[in-house]
């Protein structure tokens, strides 16, 4: 039996054929094994069976009676033409029984939390469940892929359920396919294409809006994370990473969950997502957590595990994650980046340290040594991280004049795409420049500080807003006199263009000091 | 910014790449002070200049005090853009832009 058997269920096997030669027998046989139990749910398994005539039919028509609560489970087609011709799977919960595949020998193809996935044909692949009583997954996660299909993301759905050894198989079809780890490994000056439409992708999962309550909240799932640290880092330390998971704001967003090359496969043409059981909703920074650890983290400490695993090496993994946080937070900026980076590492390090210590690892000096180089990792970025939410039109950096090209570069970037002309374009540049190089020397001199630089672009009129933040001294750079731009050569004082081309290039310019702030705004039509 | 100096006797050409700005101006700066002695003729060349920021102004300003003191200062091949930023800023009625 692969079926759990609860306190008062009876399993009995049927085999062979029951007709009108052994009918009674059968029953006499049933009846003696039921005889004493209180059996408040009978399971006929027909695994064995191969025909049964009307006088078969009868006599699971009286034990029915006896007990009504009754199931007949694997079930071949033959019997279950039969049950289905005469009713009976109207009358009570008939299972069919699932075909049998082996996947010995097959090339596996995928690996996810739940299972690993197999081709078994040119045209079939089967996604085999961990866990042995995996029916309850199988539909879970039929119905979720059915979801995201529904709301646009190109995924396959199981169209078979299978019995695989002792556990549970899905059937999809996947025709051609191949996936980018095999892409990668394979074809490494794919990586440039691979980047990009992994994080196409990833852009659709992450603007996709999920009806409430289809899927699970992923903030939940790491608030349980970060409870659980609790009691394993310093009460402060602790206290803060609960803090800024409290803080990530609900999302009705879809994450997939477990977004690695293994799970994206190009079929002919076409790139679709697969292994769809981890499908959740919440705040980006979730993912981006996973995959951190599918990259870098879970490999970090054995770069033979991403070998294994992925089928490229350590360094192909690194720089693919890198290079897709940038394109996915669409910027070039280091600075930006590495933010971004460390607040998922700070998720992804709490998820590998939980995990290890609920698999026992305290108790051996491996798993001692790699929850102690994860935690002194997480401490150094709790230390100086303050929140876990990012934006992507928003550069936090030391304010330094050696920055300037990198606040330059960022600026540009988030402008392209709009129509801003070469002309604009140096008008926002002169004005960058001029602000954050007034900050850089100025905020906090002598020590140094950070700034933030914002850059917000509304529709009709397409129109700039970019803010500069600072926590240095108040200042405002505004106050100063224009200088007179119609004095000869000698008479005028060298400096003090940059305010006055800013405040003639901008429509407005604006300047505030709020609660211990620097802000100031520039806004321009384009 | 890329910088390229010709010197032919004492005239000294400077033809300006990139971007002049609050990072690279100081490089400017210093090689005027270096070879700004007994020039009398200056000439800057802006045709691969596509930037020019308050700090690249200072520099040209600058330069052409000193060089008022000791000969001629233009500025040759300049774009739309930056010829934009001089207007603004009453540099055309300053400098000798040709």
């Amino acid at each position: 039996m692969n079926n759990q058997i609860n306190e008062g269920t009876v399993s009995i096997p049927l085999s062979g054929r029951i007709d009108s030669n052994n009918a009674s027998q059968v029953e006499k046989q049933i009846q003696e094994q039921l005889e004493g139990k209180n059996a408040n749910e009978v399971i006929l398994d027909a695994s064995g069976l191969d025909y049964i005539s009307s006088a078969g039919l009868r006599v699971i028509l009286r034990i029915k009676k006896a007990h009504p609560v009754l199931r007949i489970i694997n079930v071949n087609s033959e019997v279950y033409e039969i049950l289905d011709m005469t009713g009976f799977t109207e009358m009570m919960t008939v299972e069919k029984a699932y075909r049998v595949v082996s996947v010995e020998g097959c090339e596996e193809i995928g690996r996810g939390a739940n299972g690993t996935i197999y081709r078994i044909d040119q045209d079939n692949v089967v996604k085999v469940y961990n866990n042995a009583d995996a029916l309850a997954d199988i539909q879970h996660e039929r119905e979720v892929a059915k979801l995201a299909l529904i709301l646009g993301i190109p995924t396959a759905i199981s169209y078979d359920v299978v019995k695989v050894g002792e556990s549970y198989g899905s059937v999809f079809e996947l025709l051609n396919a191949r996936s980018f780890s095999k892409i990668l490994a394979n074809e490494p000056e794919k990586m440039d294409w691979c980047v990009k439409e992994y994080v196409n992708m990833l852009r659709k999962i992450h603007s996709t809006l999920v009806p409430a309550g289809k899927l699970p909240d992923m903030k939940e799932t790491a608030l349980r994370w970060a409870r659980f640290m609790q009691d394993y880092l310093p009460e402060e330390a602790a206290k803060k990473l609960l803090r800024m998971v409290e803080e990530i704001p609900h999302d009705d967003h879809m994450l997939h969950g477990d977004y690695h090359t293994k799970n994206l496969e190009l079929q002919n043409d076409e790139v679709l997502i697969i292994d769809m059981d981890t499908l959740a909703v919440g705040h980006p920074i979730f993912e981006l957590a996973s995959m951190f650890n599918s990259f870098v983290g879970y490999s970090e400490l054995d770069h033979e595990i991403i070998k294994k695993f992925q089928g490229f090496d350590f360094e192909t993994g690194a720089t693919f994650w890198r290079r897709s946080l940038a394109a996915y937070l669409d910027t070039d900026s280091p600075t930006k980046i590495r933010e971004v980076e460390d607040k998922a590492r700070i998720l992804g390090y709490t998820r590998m340290i939980r995990r290890s210590i609920r698999r026992k690892g305290l108790e051996t000096e491996t798993g001692r040594a790699q929850i102690a180089f994860w935690t002194d990792r997480l401490l150094e970025l709790l230390e100086k991280t303050d929140t876990l939410l990012f934006s992507r039109n928003e550069l936090v950096i030391e304010a330094t004049t050696e920055n300037l090209p990198e606040v330059q570069a960022f600026v540009e970037k988030q402008l392209e795409g709009t129509d801003c002309s070469p002309r604009a374009q140096m008008q926002f540049g002169i004005a960058v420049e001029e602000i954050f190089v007034n900050i850089a020397s100025y905020a906090y001199a002598p020590g140094k500080g950070k700034a933030t630089v914002r850059v917000e672009l509304a529709e009709e009129p397409t129109t700039v807003t970019i803010t500069f933040i600072d926590h240095g001294i108040p200042y405002d750079p505004l106050a100063k006199a224009d200088p007179d731009v119609g004095l000869n050569a000698e008479e005028r004082p060298v400096g003090g263009l940059g305010i006055f081309l800013t405040k003639k290039t901008m429509d407005e310019v604006g300047y505030e000091y709020r609660d211990g702030q620097n802000i100031l705004t520039l806004k321009k039509k384009l | 910014m890329n910088l390229e100096v010709f010197e032919n006797g004492n005239e000294l050409v400077i033809a300006l790449n990139g971007r002049l700005d609050t990072t690279t101006a100081p490089r400017l700066e210093a090689e005027l002070k270096e070879r700004l002695d007994g020039v009398e003729k200056l000439v800057f060349d802006f045709s691969g200049l596509s930037y020019i920021s308050s700090a690249g102004l200072r520099v040209m300003l600058s330069a052409h005090k000193i060089m008022s003191r000791q000969g001629t200062m233009s500025i040759t091949h300049v774009g739309d853009v930056i010829m934009e930023i001089f207007e603004v800023t009453g540099f055309t009625e300053i400098l000798n832009i040709e």
